[in-house]
């Protein structure tokens, strides 16, 4: 286990208070620019000269949100943006910068104009939307290219510059190093993992919360320390739904044996991907990235979305754990098809339907997940 | 429905179900393709290109009037798809995966040559999927780009100054994928596409829905309704479904002439009306009676949906010397129109006023959940316009979840109350 100042110790403070270096950023005269997902490009933001945050607000009570926002539809995290955005919190930011790769986005870009038109609170920061869109088509494609030329045209408006070349050239390196680090991460849990998905995830999410090359040199460091842990013994699982910004289900889930090697989702393992491409067009190189590689709701047809899911399982792994907490009404439309996959392959799996997110899990869904991890591990 | 007031919806009832009857022979006998569609895909293409087209929604308010909807969905949700997704658009599916034409609404639906869709939620393109690969048929998917400008009082430029309206990026993404969209009609047909023959459609249309609108200002300005709103939505969607052509101009035109002698005539939908009110959101299909049962009592009559309004503000397009810009502008803000911050409230208070509302019932659909969002926006507007509103949760398709006798009690107390 990493000591208190340890790397791996740092990076987890960062995750649990994921606006720390942004308001650093915002004191020492940067401006800060908030993203609500892993699909705008941070590199252009920096570029740009701002300080890009991932909007993860701590959970707390949402009058706002309660009063604007239909319940049961907007996923937790998309509410506390907006409580957030409406209470005042988010005023430092200089911008929130949204992405069309997901609904619940568009409409949370659609209500944060809205409430400022009302004129109901000042002082809010502008929003935009990035209109990029993850059906796969030479139509979106070229689409996603002068989207991305806009935003880019947007930020320069912001920041009262033009984006120079070298800019962007320089915030790509910086964040491809970063990805790099993540990925030093990530081999430690392939094959017999060294590093559990409790304490993976937060190693992986600060990457979301800090500035890229401080962030590259501490996981990178926190790699180290744990290449020279032990092996981690018990079942193998994947956790596959709702993206997940904290380790309550994971804890859970390895506090009865297993370990989670990986997450199908943008907090975890597919947080960073492959690196962004320094060769040819910059901005269209940016925008292949998160077309081709970042995950959405949207990524159409199912064989692209399925794509990265096949081949971790076929890697091997001992289950899958598929996520769909009550708020659900999208991915349940997968699970028949990526559970009938997994039943050819023989790979158990598990479906939790509990929010994890706020209480603990139900007595019964602990029950159910002990049965389901001995069932496996007795069969491995 | 039960009472009738009108030939024109006798018309329209009969000509779905002979239309609807005419279908099946020629996929059935003459092996003839056609393609099921998403309600706010471009049907115009479509019937230009001869490939007839049935609406997703609209079967799903087949099969809900005919009361199978619980059964498709507890059999959907029997093969692992939670009860917590969307109902509306899935019900059509459900009966596709149930597969028992023996019991399906005028036989079920035969195979269609393709489905297709605009990706609006997120849940669409998988509905899509499973029921194109359930039917073992191609899924045409029209990727929906977000809004970024949205001027106010969208319905005053939607008619002339729809490129300004629209955002040149959406409309230009739009064409491009209607291009798509036509060579695989033309493969699947053997036709070409014909753009004068698109123009031609597109003119009938207005013309279509500027009788709507003629039909719109009589219900606004005559002292009573001369037309129930569950009468008005069959003459509307059954001309909407065929916009352009030649039946649905007609059928347009008899309705408008009808229901103008009826107001001439001093003839109201219900004598004792005393007070109007308003449905904001898609139909209560299982329970279409829910909307004349406050008439007697209260003296309340259902007087708006959007399915008359949306006619004219939402269709009409003049300037069509580009017609496939025009439908693009047509199709790609429907969903923002109807239901999205600030276009949905704004238009929708609007149209209380118009209308001398007294009331309104906002519909939140609890099995359809992206379709419930902009209810509160709108809800907000209309009271900070003086207009009541009673929010009801309920599903368009699904009356597993529905106590009639206590909504009708609710929504009495709200007349008395609030009115
Ligand atoms: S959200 Fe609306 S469009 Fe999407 S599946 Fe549900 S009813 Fe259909
Ligand atoms: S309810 Fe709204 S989103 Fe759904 S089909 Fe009707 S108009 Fe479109």
């Amino acid at each position: 286990m990493p000591e208190s100042n340890s790397a791996a110790s740092q990076l987890a403070w960062h995750y649990e208070n994921p606006m720390a270096q942004a308001m650093e950023a915002h004191r020492a005269g940067v401006p800060v620019v908030g993203l609500t997902s892993n699909t705008v490009p941070s590199e252009l933001i920096r570029a740009a000269g701002f300080f890009p945050v991932m909007l993860r607000p701590a959970q707390c009570a949402t009058p706002a949100a309660d009063e604007f926002m239909e319940k049961n539809v907007f996923q937790a995290r998309i509410r506390q943006i907006f409580e957030s955005a409406v209470g005042g919190e988010l005023d430092f930011l200089r911008a929130i910068v949204l992405s069309r790769t997901s609904e619940q986005e568009y409409k949370l870009f659609l209500y944060l104009r809205e409430v400022a038109r009302e004129g109901s609170r000042d002082g809010m920061p502008p929003v935009y939307l990035y209109g990029l869109l993850h059906s796969q088509s030479a139509e979106t494609h070229a689409y996603g290219i002068s989207r991305t030329e806009e935003l880019k045209r947007q930020l320069e408006e912001i920041a009262g510059r033009p984006i120079a070349a070298r800019d962007i050239a320089e915030a790509v390196v910086e964040s491809n190093a970063a990805r790099a680090a993540v990925r030093r991460v990530l081999r430690l849990r392939e094959g017999v993992p060294r590093l559990s998905g409790t304490e993976a995830l937060p190693l992986i999410g600060a990457y979301w919360l800090m500035a890229r090359a401080e962030y590259a040199k501490l996981a990178s460091e926190a790699a180290d320390n744990f290449e020279r842990g032990g092996p981690l013994p018990g079942a193998r699982l994947i956790v596959k739904g709702a993206p997940l910004d904290h380790v309550r289900l994971h804890a859970t889930l390895e506090s009865h044996g297993a370990i989670v090697v990986a997450e199908d989702d943008w907090w975890g393992t597919r947080s960073v991907g492959v690196d962004i491409s320094a060769n040819g067009d910059a901005v269209k190189a940016i925008f292949d990235h998160y077309y081709l590689d970042a995950p959405s709701p949207r990524v159409f047809p199912p064989d692209a979305a399925d794509r990265w899911f096949e081949s971790h399982v076929r890697k091997g792994v001992d289950g899958v754990v598929f996520y769909l907490p009550p708020e659900d009404y999208v991915l349940g439309w997968d699970y028949p098809r990526q559970k009938r996959f997994l039943e050819k392959l023989g790979i158990p799996s598990l479906i939790v339907r509990e929010d994890s997110g706020a209480e603990k899990l139900s007595a019964e869904s602990h029950e159910s997940i002990e049965r389901f991890v001995k069932e496996i591990a007795r069969k491995r | 429905m039960s009472e009738k007031q009108l030939q024109s919806t006798v018309a329209a009832g009969a000509y779905q179900k002979e239309w609807f009857a005419q279908l099946r022979r020629d996929v059935f006998e003459s092996h003839r393709p056609y393609a099921i569609l998403q309600a706010d895909m471009p049907f115009e293409i479509f019937q230009v290109m001869g490939l007839p087209a049935v609406s997703n929604q609209w079967w799903s308010a087949v099969i809900s009037a005919k009361r199978l909807a619980p059964k498709y969905l507890d059999a959907m949700n029997a093969m692992g798809f939670h009860d917590g997704l969307c109902r509306y658009c899935s019900l059509s599916m459900a009966c596709t995966l149930a597969d028992d034409p023996g019991e399906a609404p005028w036989g079920g639906l035969p195979k269609p040559a393709m489905i297709a869709a605009r990706l609006t939620c997120d849940c669409i393109q998988r509905v899509f999927s499973i029921w194109s690969e359930a039917l073992g048929t191609e899924f045409f998917a029209l990727d929906n780009p977000g809004a970024t400008e949205l001027p106010p009082r969208w319905w005053e430029l939607s008619r002339h100054r729809w490129r300004e309206l629209f955002e040149q990026h959406r409309l230009d993404l739009t064409v491009a994928q209607f291009r798509v969209l036509i060579r695989t009609l033309e493969r699947i047909t053997g036709r070409a596409f014909d753009r004068a023959a698109l123009r031609t459609l597109m003119e009938g249309v207005n013309r279509q829905e500027e009788y709507f609108e003629e039909v719109r200002e009589l219900i606004c300005n005559a002292p009573k309704t001369p037309v129930r709103m569950n009468e008005q939505i069959t003459n509307v969607m059954a001309a909407q479904w065929l916009r352009g052509s030649e039946w649905a101009i007609q059928h347009a035109k008899n309705f408008r002439d009808e229901v103008k002698a009826r107001v001439d005539a001093g003839i109201a939908a219900y004598p004792g009306e005393r007070r109007r009110l308003m449905w904001v959101g898609a139909g209560l299909w299982h329970d279409t009676d829910f909307y004349t049962a406050f008439e007697q009592k209260h003296g309340a009559v259902f007087v708006w949906s959007m399915y008359l309004a949306f006619g004219p503000d939402g269709y009409i397009r003049y300037g069509l010397e580009d017609p496939l810009e025009a439908l693009a502008s047509r199709t790609v803000s429907m969903n923002e129109q109807l239901h999205m911050p600030p276009w949905a409230n704004e238009w929708i208070v609007d149209q209380a006023k118009r209308h001398r509302i007294d009331g309104a019932l906002v519909l939140t659909p609890l099995g359809t959940r992206p379709s419930a969002t902009g209810n509160r926006f709108i809800e907000r507007a209309l009271e900070r316009a003086g207009i009541p509103v009673l929010p009801v949760f309920a599903d368009m398709v699904d009356p597993r979840n529905w106590n009639a006798a206590k909504m009708v009690e609710r929504v009495g107390r709200f007349i008395e109350e609030r009115l």
